[in-house]
């Protein structure tokens, strides 16, 4: 049923050729060209590209699906956790890891901890159901926004933050991260934790990052990226655009582009401090794990409860795996900061 | 939503100028008791503005609950003054974290774009066609 089920949904699209450009109108619903970002080298202003249609409400509609059952197995954090190189984990280490991702990604981008310079907002974007939003504001004792595009996930996220008494520092709304809701300025920490695979605009999305970041501020973002491109490189190679695009289709992401693009996309905007590494190995872990969960009783019947839009993507895992391995998939951490005095 | 919330929000519309402040129109609202927080609100207080708490507070009928100028921070932090009822900072704690808007809308100034406010959650998305 499962292999009926995957021929169903594959998309009957051709890759793109190199050298043309896909105008984004002929996009077919739902499933979108894989052309990552041109590289620095090649010094290509690309056109911003309209989210492909379809494509907010595709991601909406699989957490509104989704989430609940993530948080079943899984719980609050709906993230990689951090683990050291090698290391096997078992899966109380797994919630562990995930609280250990959030604190090294803080530390990597040397967020103050003092009672001065620490962080009094927050904006958590694609905050999921709020499991960064609750760690942060409880951690710094800060108002922390989030948004998602996911309704349900907002409304178990305020539920979640008012059972543990948060309510007051802690609230998550519905909006889009390419136009966020907020005026210039407002948040010290701006926090992306893999959201931005699901942003159809890179450098829009890191623009608005720096446009809501105050003065002094700090941008972090923990992101899935496919390998910067050599020099030579105009693009991927076919196999691994393929790959990409099996697994872009299931979790409804739009083009990937390399860490390097983000570097130069906060280089382009003036950021200062721009720091990246690649975590890839630290998270390695993860996939397996997470398949190990969705083949327990538990995982198997909670799959079975949720909707089709959830199986695709479990069935799809293993090509995350597959990616991580080929080193075509980067696990990357981005972070910077905004010019001005804090 | 808490008025706190809403005082962050802003317009994104195409055609808006500021897209602030939004105004609130609200069909159910309720008060929660949360505790103070001196700390919390010192650290809150300068990205607040203050007019459009103001305004909100009024537009929800509560006419007398802040005044029009923010008062001296001395005043809102006086040592005592959490304990003291109807003290600044008691005023300011309960207009942006004890009131919660359940059903409502946010208005853009600048646009008359309506945003739904639907159990407590403003939904902020706006059509293709807007951005």
């Amino acid at each position: 049923m499962a292999h009926a089920a995957l021929l169903h949904w594959s998309p009957l699209l051709s890759l793109p050729s190199s050298t043309s450009r896909r105008p984004a109108r002929s996009r077919r619903r739902g499933v979108v060209s894989l052309r990552p970002m041109a590289s620095s080298t090649a010094q290509q202003q690309q056109a911003p590209a309209p989210a492909p249609p379809g494509l907010k409400e595709g991601i909406a509609g699989f957490y509104d699906e989704s989430s609940g059952m993530w948080e079943n197995i899984w719980g609050d954090h709906m993230h990689h956790g951090f683990y050291d190189s090698g290391e096997a984990a078992s899966m109380a280490d797994h919630r562990r890891a995930q609280i250990r991702m959030i604190e090294e990604a803080l530390a990597f981008a040397a967020v103050p901890d003092d009672p001065e310079k620490k962080p009094k907002t927050i904006v958590d974007v694609g905050c999921g159901i709020g499991g960064s939003s609750r760690y942060l504001a409880n951690k710094y004792g800060a108002q922390c926004k989030g948004i998602t595009l996911s309704p349900v996930q907002a409304e178990r996220g305020n539920a979640l933050a008012a059972a543990q008494g948060l309510s007051d520092k802690v609230s998550l709304q519905v909006a889009d991260a390419l136009e966020q809701p907020f005026a210039d300025g407002q948040f010290d920490l701006v926090w992306s934790m893999e959201s931005g695979e699901h942003m159809p605009d890179k450098r829009k999305f890191v623009t608005e990052l720096a446009r809501v970041t105050a003065p002094g501020g700090t941008i972090i973002i923990v992101t899935w990226c496919h390998r910067n491109l050599e020099p030579s490189e105009t693009s991927l190679k076919p196999d691994e655009l393929n790959l990409l695009k099996r697994i872009c289709d299931a979790f409804y992401l739009p083009d990937w582009c390399s860490p390097s693009d983000y570097v130069n996309i906060a280089q382009s905007l003036s950021l200062e401090d721009i720091k990246t590494a690649d975590w890839s190995e630290n998270v390695a872990p993860f996939w397996p794990a997470v398949i190990k969960s969705a083949l327990t009783w538990k995982g198997l019947t909670s799959l079975l409860t949720t909707g089709w839009k959830t199986v695709r993507g479990a069935m799809v895992m293993p090509l995350m795996i597959q990616g991580y391995r080929k080193g075509l998939i980067k696990f990357a951490i981005i972070t910077c900061r905004k010019p001005g005095a804090a | 939503m808490r008025l706190l919330t809403h005082n962050m929000l802003a317009s994104n519309v195409r055609g808006a100028t500021t897209g602030y402040p939004l105004k609130l129109e609200a069909s159910n609202w309720c008060t929660k008791e949360v505790e103070l927080n001196a700390d919390f609100i010192r650290g809150l207080l300068p990205k607040i503005d203050w007019r459009a708490l103001v305004a909100t507070t009024r537009a929800l009928g509560l006419p007398d609950l802040l005044p029009d100028e923010q008062p001296p921070e001395e005043e809102i932090f006086a040592k005592g003054a959490a304990d003291v009822e109807g003290s600044a900072i008691r005023r300011i704690h309960h207009a942006l974290l004890e009131i919660h808007v359940q059903q409502g809308s946010l208005t853009c100034p600048d646009t008359n774009r309506s945003f739904p406010i639907d159990k407590g959650i403003p939904n902020m998305m706006l059509h293709e066609d807007e951005v």
